[in-house]
């Protein structure tokens, strides 16, 4: 088990499952080499493939898989209507992890996956998950130091009134995800999520913008919206020069 | 002759006793005979009694058991009986139970019968609960000439029951119904309105004319913050999905004092909930910018801030108004602000004003004291009110506006404040090529305030601006300021009213008009036979009952529109948690309004880094 595998069964992990053509990006290789892994991995116990839509095969990790990482995750393959939302997930991680200022500043990814699993069975019917954060540590002298962001992958749109009520419901929580119910939105505590980053297909951007709009200045200044980055929807997210998970 | 008469009279007697003895002996057969249907429907009939339920619940319960009938009969056809033994199934399923019970299978027994019991059960129920309400309700039904004020006072006590259940469980009242009708709480009663669990206002109903009436401490607050957050939400929606307007609500309240600010900051806490992007809190944390008004309006506005006689003062109301007109239509264009104002209210600065157009002043006006006079008035004026209208700031850049005026301290300031707020919504409102806003306008004890403004006159300006007014007062007298107001505002009140406990209600209860009732004499001789002596006059009596308005608990109001009434248990509103503190809040957002001035101060977060540069790297530069 080298360095790489590790790093590619967390990332594996973490995300729910990923496109081979996104683990060989993250992980900096070739789309054969990645194959190669996964079948080591498949031998191993550790993972598993299939081809469940277009594209590459997704990969993910078995309950031997998750264990050897030490996650308490359920394991099982990607479903099905979530397959072009989690490879858009994937490739904004990637694309974020990707910056050079991304790893000047430390940040770290705390995937939806992780902020699930934390509320255990506790997720209220109307409760929103963001499809991550990002953590920012101090001390880096990075000016966004000490922040933590929600990430938001639009893929298709929502209504105005409600992605303004999901910005609302982000940007004014101030406990941990899994953190007691009274200590979700407390009063004089500092809101948990500095910003929220959206990354808006062309379909949904309008709407996003909208909703920002209807938030309010204060709000709206605290919400980033950007286009989901190439490899998003499908097509090869690597790009020259790019830095990899491994 | 008198003997026989006696033995006639005699066998008469005994031989209604036999036949009151077989009716009833075939009654009871019956009722044990069919105890299935006699067992779903005596459960069926104490449920309504105890939960204070119309008969019409149990009739749509009856229907809601159709599906089972459906399935049981479409098993039956699969197991290939013939039309015919579908047809006497119900029968056949009678049979099998008493041979099931006979045999000791009280399991089988039920699930046997189950399929065509209940729903007989259900309806049976249903008739006999009615027939129990209708004959109380006439006047021969119990035991005692006082039977039928009991069951009305025992019946009201188990809706209130039902109905305080009812609100107490978690999202069984949600803000809007699926249709974008407000929903107010959970339905005590009704009289001519459709009885159903949950009263919900159709949203167009809020943007006509409502009145609210209610003393202190009874739950208007809570009320009116429903009313006006199913507004804001449903208003919300309706913009987001570019089917109308953004909605715009305006609360003038006209008490003040600290009760003002407390029932303000809640307003804004379940504001914030319903989708209000900011709630601006006037004049305390927001201002308002008086010299927005285009300079015509300014100078009437201007004119009538300052109060003046009649007869002998009529001449000072002039030269006020010429002076005011002179101070605001100067070349150099109209003042930005109250210190702008009075640096105008000089003869000196007019006449250099003026310079280049002496026709446009006059120059006897400019020679007199009385500009002085007229600028020392205005002066101690604008003082007194404050910067509240000095701007910077316009109804644009809040959802929600909830103004402040202290109509309990400071009459006169409030009325004047009053009169300005007025005239700068309306401009807002009726301003061509201005946003357009679904406006809701809610004015709280108005006549407190309406000396200068009669309440009537803001109504029928609101009408003719397509503003929607809701005007609310402790009481009847609380309304306006003489009856024929009070008629007029209330009469007109298209949207509905809104009654509380109040000590008088009779004015509004006559307003809701009455229904016919038949009031007969004729002798009820058993079902559904009446005897033919006797009389019977359809009578008309009150649809709201003025005693039971003047024993409504906290939170219960009744809703009278259209001659109907829905007496409601109001579900309180929670409001999420107070402003999120943040350090080193700035006192101001800037903003601009229309493109000319900065909006008023919400608190704000502080001002973030500037992450473009990462977010470039990773997702490429923003397009534009």
């Amino acid at each position: 088990m080298t360095q790489r595998d590790t790093v590619g069964l967390l990332f594996t992990a973490e995300m729910y499952g990923v496109q081979l053509d996104l683990l060989a990006a993250g992980l900096g290789i070739r789309e054969p080499a990645a194959r190669a892994t996964v079948t080591r991995w498949r031998q191993q116990g550790y993972a598993d493939w299939a081809q469940l839509g277009p594209g590459g095969r997704w990969v993910w990790l078995t309950q031997a898989g998750l264990a050897a990482c030490g996650l308490r995750y359920r394991a099982g393959a990607p479903a099905l209507p979530r397959l072009a939302h989690l490879r858009a997930v994937t490739a904004v991680r990637l694309a974020l992890e990707a910056a050079p200022g991304y790893a000047a500043a430390g940040g770290y990814w705390r995937s939806e996956r992780r902020l699930r699993a934390r509320m255990g069975s506790r997720v209220p019917l109307r409760e929103h998950l963001p499809d991550g954060e990002v953590h920012w540590p101090d001390g880096t002298g990075a000016d966004w130091a000490g922040e933590c962001w929600a990430i938001e992958a639009e893929l298709t749109r929502k209504t105005v009134s409600r992605t303004a009520a999901i910005m609302t419901e982000i940007l004014t929580r101030t406990g941990d995800y899994g953190c007691p119910a009274a200590e979700v939105r407390v009063p004089g505590r500092p809101p948990r999520h500095t910003r929220v980053l959206y990354l808006c297909s062309p379909a949904a951007r309008p709407v996003v913008l909208r909703a920002r709009t209807a938030l309010g200045a204060a709000m709206a200044a605290r919400i980033e919206v950007r286009g989901l980055p190439p490899g998003a929807a499908g097509e090869n997210p690597a790009r020259p020069g790019q830095r990899t998970l491994a | 002759m008198i003997t026989r008469y006696l033995t006639f009279l005699a066998v008469r007697a005994a031989l209604r006793a036999l036949g009151r003895v077989i009716s009833v002996a075939a009654g009871v057969t019956l009722l044990v005979l069919a105890f299935p249907v006699t067992l779903a429907g005596g459960y069926a009939v104490t449920l309504a009694w105890f939960l204070g339920w119309p008969p019409r619940q149990l009739y749509r319960a009856a229907l809601y058991c159709l599906p089972m009938l459906a399935a049981w009969l479409a098993a039956l056809a699969a197991a290939g009986d013939s039309w015919a033994q579908l047809a006497a199934a119900p029968w056949t399923a009678w049979l099998d139970m008493w041979h099931d019970l006979a045999a000791g299978r009280y399991g089988l027994a039920a699930v046997t019968i189950a399929p065509a019991a209940i729903p007989l059960g259900l309806l049976a129920g249903g008739l006999a609960w009615s027939w129990r309400i209708y004959s109380l309700e006439t006047g021969s039904g119990g035991l005692s000439p006082g039977a039928p004020a009991t069951f009305d006072r025992r019946q009201w006590r188990h809706q209130v029951r039902t109905a305080r259940a009812r609100i107490s469980a978690p999202g069984a009242v949600p803000l809007l119904r699926r249709d974008g009708s407000v929903v107010a709480g959970a339905t005590i009663r009704t009289v001519r309105h459709r009885p159903r669990p949950l009263t919900a206002i159709p949203y167009p109903r809020l943007r006509s004319h409502q009145v609210v009436i209610g003393t202190t401490g009874t739950g208007k607050t809570t009320l009116l913050l429903r009313l006006w957050a199913g507004f804001i939400r449903r208003g919300m929606h309706v913009y987001g999905t570019d089917a109308g307007p953004r909605p715009l609500l305006v609360v003038i309240d006209c008490k003040g004092g600290a009760d003002s600010r407390r029932i303000a900051e809640r307003a804004r806490r379940v504001l914030r909930e319903a989708g209000a992007a900011a709630t601006a809190i006037w004049p305390d944390e927001a201002r308002l910018s008086l010299w927005a008004l285009p300079p015509a309006q300014l100078i009437s506005t201007l004119s009538d801030m300052i109060e003046h006689g009649t007869g002998g003062a009529a001449y000072y109301a002039d030269v006020l108004e010429e002076v005011v007109r002179l101070a605001v239509t100067a070349p150099c264009g109209p003042p930005a602000s109250a210190a702008d104002f009075l640096a105008r209210l000089d003869p000196d600065w007019l006449r250099l004003a003026y310079a280049a157009s002496p026709d446009a002043a006059p120059a006897a006006l400019l020679a007199t004291r009385q500009v002085a006079d007229v600028a020392l008035r205005f002066r101690t004026l604008l003082r007194r009110l404050g910067d509240g209208l000095d701007g910077p700031g316009g109804f644009g850049d809040a959802d929600a506006w909830y103004c402040i005026l202290e109509g309990t301290a400071e009459i006169t300031v409030a009325e004047v404040q009053a009169r300005a707020l007025v005239d700068l919504l309306a401009w807002y409102a009726a301003s061509p090529g201005g946003p357009r806003r679904e406006v809701l306008l809610a004015v709280d004890e108005f006549s407190a305030v309406s000396r200068r403004l009669p309440i009537w006159q803001l109504y029928e300006r609101a009408r003719s601006l397509g503003l929607a007014v809701q005007v609310s007062a402790q009481s009847w007298q609380g309304l306006a300021a003489d009856e024929d107001e009070r008629y007029r505002v209330a009469s007109t009140a298209d949207g509905g009213i809104w009654l509380l406990r109040t000590p008088y209600p009779e004015p509004v209860t006559a307003l809701a008009g009455t229904r016919r009732v038949v009031d007969t004499t004729r002798r009820l001789l058993g079902v559904p036979l009446w005897a033919h002596e006797g009389l019977s006059r359809a009578e008309g009596t009150p649809v709201v009952d003025a005693e039971l308005i003047r024993g409504l608990a906290v939170g219960q109001a009744a809703y009278i529109y259209r001659g109907g009434v829905s007496y409601v248990q109001v579900k309180r509103l929670v409001a999420g948690p107070a402003q999120l503190a943040s350090a080193a809040v700035p006192a101001t957002v800037p903003a601009t309004v229309a493109g000319r001035q900065d909006v008023p101060s919400q608190p704000g977060p502080p001002p973030l880094a500037d992450v473009s540069p990462l977010l470039d790297e990773a997702f490429g530069p923003e397009p534009g």
